[in-house]
């Protein structure tokens, strides 16, 4: 569990981003402590992708704060946002589907090396034990040869996380991890996902629609509603809130 | 001048390869194939007749440009619709240096591909603000704007009648010489682009041409990459352009046209996108059926259109893909 004594890790205040007429963020506030593996639930339309999006770069807020380890950080775009440490997967596993699985774990520690703008292939030879060590720790590394377009959901999914993981980042955005696996799959990747986590100390917000993965997982828990943060607790204190039931467990 | 034995990793087709039973390295330049091709094409240069000679420098050089464009297509994700500016851009560039402003033939031609360079660095700037079709259209509004200030401003750009005898055609040398010299500037050319392509830049061109918001995400900004790939093409195809100025000793509006532009994408899809050899067999093919069937045939262009559409609907992974696919069942039938 998180010390929570200090200042947060992240912090967001006032966060508001709308579409058109509709408030898709209606001033979001949220403190997540390094080291922390927050989860964030509610019903469909609460804001959660909206959240990580915003966070991940990918959209920019209308207004309000968002400070990351200290630093301001307002409308960057999603590659600086990557320089600043936070990594992300999306709802649909997001990879480069015509090259390998070698190849797509290569590219992640490609651009965590900072010498992207190289000539030199000796540098992505000499990658080839840790690209390789980390397909063996996601177990993929069996299909390195594949091009990514033939494999499982699963393993994208998989892969993707395992790509997040070698650009070194130090927040992990995960929407949906777990979207669209079998049962099985679906633990299976949550602990893989809590042992990298745990061990390299890293802080992972994810948004996750399975209760029973949540309750597992999260050391806190946000509860979005139609843009705004409905509740947050220990997964007990939300387990036992009669409103959060009513809009979200209960209606299941 | 060609590797293509070595396959790249982004392959097209052939779902699930088995993978080579000894690990070859997927970096290095094939220099005993690129050798052998070269020094065939060398004595091909010299035994053959000079109308056949003629046809190998053209072939080679727009190999090389169509190879330019195929970094684009293939690796960077993004499509121009006006690759002629680069490529004639770089003639004129050398032409009026030498003509108008009267610098020494060498230092102008020299200069032509980095003419293109600037041209590419300008337009590319632009075009990479916006995305997909719209970024092609922009490409093809630069080319027309281009071929337009060449076609009109008579006194700088020679108008249509373009500008003649600014060098003398092929340097003064035989067809077989300056053959040899085209054969070994664009062997150094695709060595080039083979090496951009398997380095770390190259792995980040892929990268944010097949899935730009996986590499923001990773820290790649898709515009700076592209802007990067763009210019690297634009200088190869000056490198070409200068070539063919060279060649014919004379430079007109059509080498920034619409038509050469048209045949250079021609010449990709013929050859089979997400294929490095893309632009040597498709300028092969090209430039073969252009001569071959002009010969006999007046609408030779149709019968470029039905060998095209053929392609798409039966092997949209080009001449490249269906060369891989024997390949892959004659290894398969060896080792099974």
């Amino acid at each position: 569990m998180a010390d929570r004594s200090g200042e947060p890790f992240l912090s967001v205040r006032g966060l508001r981003k709308s579409f058109g007429r509709f408030m898709a963020l209606d001033g979001v506030e949220l403190d997540v402590w390094a080291g922390e593996v927050r989860a964030i639930i509610g019903p469909n339309g609460a804001g959660k992708t909206t959240l990580i999006n915003v966070l991940g770069g990918q959209l920019a807020g209308d207004s309000g704060e968002i400070r990351l380890g200290g630093l301001r950080l307002n409308k960057l775009y999603p590659h600086q946002m990557s320089a600043l440490g936070v990594g992300r997967t999306f709802q649909i596993a997001s990879t480069f589907r015509r090259m390998t699985v070698y190849d797509n774990m290569l590219a992640a520690h490609n651009s965590a090396s900072g010498h992207w703008l190289s000539l030199s292939a000796q540098r992505l030879r000499d990658m080839r034990g840790a690209v390789m060590a980390d397909l063996e720790r996601i177990q993929l590394a069996s299909m390195a040869e594949q091009v990514v377009d033939d494999i499982s959901h699963g393993d994208r999914k998989r892969l993707e996380f395992g790509m997040v993981l070698a650009t070194k980042a130090r927040l992990l955005l995960l929407d949906e991890p777990t979207a669209g696996m079998g049962l099985h799959e679906r633990h299976d990747l949550i602990d893989l996902v809590l042992r990298e986590v745990r061990s390299r100390g890293l802080t992972l917000i994810f948004v996750e629609h399975d209760i029973d993965v949540v309750f597992k997982a999260a050391d806190y828990i946000t509860v979005m509603a139609l843009g705004q943060v409905f509740a947050e607790g220990l997964p007990a204190q939300i387990a036992s809130n009669a409103q959060v039931q009513e809009i979200y467990l209960g209606g299941r | 001048m060609s590797e293509r034995d070595v396959t790249l990793p982004p392959r097209n087709g052939a779902p699930g390869a088995a993978p080579a039973a000894a690990v070859r390295d997927p970096y290095r330049v094939d220099w005993r194939t690129t050798g052998i091709v070269m020094a065939l094409v060398a004595l091909g240069l010299f035994l053959l007749p000079p109308l056949v000679v003629f046809a190998m420098i053209e072939v080679m050089i727009f190999a090389l440009f169509a190879s330019a464009l195929n970094l684009l297509l293939s690796y960077s994700g993004m499509v121009s619709f006006g690759h002629a500016v680069y490529f004639g851009i770089a003639a004129y560039g050398m032409a009026i240096l030498i003509t108008r402003f009267g610098w020494p033939m060498w230092l102008g031609i020299a200069m032509g591909p980095l003419v293109s360079m600037l041209f590419a660095l300008a337009y590319g700037f632009l075009c990479v603000q916006l995305t997909a079709i719209y970024a092609a259209m922009l490409t093809l509004a630069c080319a027309e704007i281009t071929f337009a200030i060449v076609f009109q401003w008579f006194d700088f750009t020679g108008g249509d009648s373009g500008i003649n005898g600014y060098v003398p055609n092929m340097l003064g040398l035989s067809p077989g010489n300056y053959g040899l010299v085209v054969l070994f500037i664009v062997a150094a050319g695709m060595v080039f682009l083979w090496r951009i392509i398997h380095s770390p830049l190259g792995l980040t061109i892929r990268a944010v041409g097949q899935n730009p918001a996986r590499a923001a995400a990773m820290g790649h900004g898709r515009k700076r990459v592209q802007l990067i790939a763009f210019v690297l093409s634009g200088f190869l195809s000056g490198v070409a352009g200068t070539l063919f100025g060279v060649f014919h000793g004379n430079v007109f509006p059509d080498y920034v046209g619409v038509l050469y532009t048209v045949d250079v994408l021609v010449m990709v899809l013929l050859g089979g996108l997400y294929s490095f050899a893309a632009g040597i067999y498709g300028a092969i093919l090209y430039k073969v059926l252009d001569n071959l069937i002009a010969h006999y045939f007046e609408y030779w262009q149709i019968v470029i259109g039905l060998i095209l559409m053929a392609t798409i609907l039966l092997s949209p992974s080009g001449i490249s893909g269906a060369v891989q696919r024997v390949l892959t069942r004659l290894r398969g039938t060896r080792h099974g």
